[in-house]
């Protein structure tokens, strides 16, 4: 007998399976494959314009809000990016792209926020939450940050955002000569620094920071000797082109680790400074799979030339058939219940 | 969300976490009646606790002049027309029913408007706003500005200035982190990178999990969570913890006040630990200066209580300032407050006799009774004032401090008027 509970269950899985089947925006971004392909040689870790990108497949990757957990920004400004990927059997370089007017690289006022981007891996068999992961379900987390990439040039002090401003002295940062400063320096009032906060490191090596999460306010930063993943950021006319390198594979528990021919999942998140979007604020990908070519570059090619948007390539009329099934199963189902109302009557 | 209880408020309130109280709590009291605005405790903080780089507009001791100095500019006003504004959206009006007054549970009666986590919104935790850099600039902008006289020529009037409310008029506010019993620092943080201390309940930024998203300084309606930009973290007042540890080595072992409450020379402040049980209310102690001024004589009061965050700073407010701004800023209870603290009982009148006179934090006082000195009429009413010895101790049971109501006076022999 068809109770109300398990009508309403029936039509909203058929409701479901419709969305899935006409690809509404609810589940856009599985489904999608990047195809990681094989080079040989250098790859190219700092060029964002090499030839060598065109030997792979570019992808779109919608991204939407997060809305889960607080703070909720439901209007974030990047909608989707762009990746591409290679590897050379050593190494994989990974490129977002996504469009941004505002090239925001400095954090120095407490209202600047940064852009940024992250790539997500998971570490558990099964497929953790998109998000952050969950508890028992550590992801792997690559985020570049714009204001490391600019502090790799020239690091800000606040006298760079006003130059005018005066100070007759920072005791403990140097040593004093005379009589009214101390003859020794101390990390201590440089705080979160002393604490080993990787944040307030004096300098980064790359403007990707190395990180582990298994859940919302879980996010970690792997040790300075773990920090493996490289980068490179560069904007130009509107658009950020964000490429992160590391060697495939690695022994760390905490990272993922890659090899040829196999399929991964990945998500993808970006940032808009301007938006004051940080941590939870942003806009994410669901998981996506990344697909590895074989070290043999010929056996790319097919996957290369996959068209990465249509999860299905069923002809037309197929959809218009399976449209009408759909609404034939609702329909009759809710005139099924209609009768069993009035048979109870 | 799990309700929490808040006294101040005389209710039970939405905080993001379930209630867990530490077993002593950081308190003060600030007397504002007293103060000279000479920014020595300003000065103290700065020079102990943020003189480096990246720290240069971070005060997390400042004294403004109300009512229009701020730091950050405005704070209150800005926080204040949010909770308006939310009230106005949510169709509730914010109102204190005085009726429901519970000297425990309630002490400042029932407040049937919205708390800063109650107004929050689907989105955050907390009602907020981030203040700019240039609203964290001047610290100290309309210092000593009165608000216009209204009077005869050249600004002066006939009949002077008479309580109970001026006409031009002023005070200082001076302000620490209130280290709060709910903080909205802590509620609004994304990754628990705050913490209230079990053994002192100061409240304090973890500096190796925060990664400056600055929610904390959204939240924060005192706006005490402050942004340091080169080390991209936020940091906030510490409590002088290593001083309430009693780790300074001046301290004797026993919890010390702070930098700037030990260093007022217009002794406004009082500062030590009170006991809370498990539920979060204050455990009896009468003979504990702070229990005593805060529980039962209730001269001392939160600052906008109505916040929600039950603030640890009490104020004795200034006796003359209009009472609608008063009321506003410390809640119903600013009447009985004045009117206790313009005419002291004879035991709060030894009490007040105990700020600044020791760095060391005083957990018990006792009364040596005295000689009536003076016999006076306050307000109509017949007031007498005698000359009772008051004596401080410490975390220990030390006596650490003894003193008169009267002042010992010394006169110098006519043989050496000028020695030292």
């Amino acid at each position: 007998m068809l109770t109300r509970n398990r009508l309403t269950l029936l039509m909203g899985l058929a409701l479901a399976v419709a969305a899935v089947v006409f690809k509404t925006p609810l589940a856009s971004s599985q489904g999608l494959t990047i195809s990681v392909a094989y080079v040989t040689g250098e790859l190219p870790v700092a060029d964002p314009f090499s030839e060598l990108w065109n030997q792979a497949t570019a992808v779109e990757v919608p991204l939407s809000a997060q809305i889960i957990a607080k703070p909720i920004q439901p209007a974030t400004n990047i909608k989707s990016v762009t990746t591409r990927a290679l590897h050379n059997g050593e190494e994989i370089a990974l490129m977002m792209e996504w469009a941004d007017p505002t090239r925001d690289e400095s954090v120095l006022r407490v209202e600047d926020f940064r852009d940024g981007a992250a790539v997500q891996f998971p570490l558990a068999e099964s497929l953790p939450f998109y998000c952050m992961g969950q508890q028992g379900g550590d992801v792997n987390i690559w985020h570049w940050k714009a204001d490391w990439q600019t502090a790799i040039n020239a690091r800000q002090e606040l006298h760079d955002q006003f130059p005018n401003m005066y100070v007759d002295q920072y005791p403990f940062t140097e040593e004093g000569e005379d009589a009214l400063t101390a003859a020794y320096t101390d990390i201590a009032y440089l705080t979160a620094q002393a604490a080993g906060n990787l944040m307030a490191a004096d300098v980064h090596a790359s403007p990707v920071e190395n990180l582990v999460a298994g859940g919302f306010g879980s996010l970690t930063s792997q040790p300075l000797e773990r920090q493996n993943v490289q980068g490179y950021g560069e904007w130009s006319d509107g658009v950020w082109r964000v490429i992160y390198s590391r060697s495939l594979a690695s022994a760390e528990s905490d990272d993922v680790s890659l090899a040829p021919q196999t399929v991964y999942s990945v998500a993808f998140a970006a940032w808009d400074g301007s938006n004051e979007e940080r941590n939870g604020t942003k806009s994410t990908s669901q998981w996506v799979s990344l697909q590895l070519a074989d070290f043999d570059a010929a056996a790319v090619s097919p996957a290369a030339e996959e068209t990465p948007v249509a999860p299905f390539s069923l002809p037309g009329w197929l959809w218009l058939i399976l449209l009408v099934l759909l609404s034939l199963l609702v329909g009759g189902s809710a005139f099924y219940y209609h009768l069993g109302t009035k048979r109870a009557l | 969300m799990p309700d929490v209880y808040n006294w101040h408020l005389g209710r039970p309130m939405t905080y993001p976490y379930a209630e867990d109280h530490p077993q002593r709590q950081f308190v003060a009291v600030f007397n504002i009646n007293r103060c000279i605005g000479c920014q020595t405790c300003t000065g103290s903080c700065k020079a102990t606790w943020t003189f480096s780089r990246g720290q240069e507009y971070m005060w997390w001791n400042n004294v403004e002049t109300k009512p229009y100095g701020s730091y950050p500019q405005h704070w209150d006003v800005k926080t204040l027309k949010l909770l308006d504004e939310a009230h106005q959206a949510a169709g509730v009006t914010a109102s204190w029913d005085k009726s429901q007054a519970d000297d425990q549970a309630a002490p400042y009666g029932v407040y049937n408007g919205l708390a800063l986590t109650e107004a929050s919104g689907p989105n955050e935790q907390v009602l907020g706003y981030l203040p700019a850099e240039s609203e964290w600039r001047a610290p100290n902008f309309y210092e000593d500005t009165s608000t216009a006289y209204k009077g005869g020529a050249f600004g002066l009037s006939q009949d002077g200035a008479a309580l109970p409310e001026h006409q031009a008029w002023f005070f200082y506010l001076m302000r620490i982190c209130n280290h709060c019993t709910y903080p909205a620092c802590l509620a609004a943080c994304p990754r628990k990178a705050i913490y209230k201390r079990e053994e002192d309940g100061i409240v304090l930024i973890d500096q190796e999990r925060c990664r400056g998203y600055r929610k904390c300084v959204e939240a924060c309606p005192y706006k005490k969570s402050m942004y340091r930009g080169t080390t991209q973290v936020s940091e906030k007042c510490v409590g002088c913890y290593p001083r309430v540890e009693g780790k300074d080595p001046l301290s004797d072992g026993v919890p010390m006040e702070t930098r700037c409450m030990a260093v007022c020379p217009g002794k406004i402040r009082l500062n030590g630990l009170v006991d809370i049980a498990e539920d979060g209310s204050w455990i009896e102690n009468p003979k504990h200066p702070l229990y005593f001024m805060v529980r039962m004589e209730q001269i001392a009061l939160p600052l906008y209580p109505q916040f929600g965050t039950e603030p640890n700073i009490y104020y004795i407010p200034p006796r003359w300032a209009p009472r609608p701004y008063l009321r506003q800023m410390f809640g119903p209870g600013v009447d009985r407050a004045i009117e206790r603290y313009t005419a002291p009982s004879r035991e709060l009148l030894a009490v007040m006799q105990l700020f600044r006179t020791t760095q060391k934090m005083i957990f018990r006082y006792e009364i040596e009774e005295g000689p009536l000195v003076r016999e006076v009429e306050v307000n109509g009413k017949g007031w007498q004032m005698y000359d009772d010895t008051v004596i401080g101790f410490d975390e220990k049971d030390r006596e650490i401090v003894r003193l008169s109501v009267v002042e010992p006076l010394h006169e110098r022999s006519t043989e050496r008027p000028n020695s030292i």
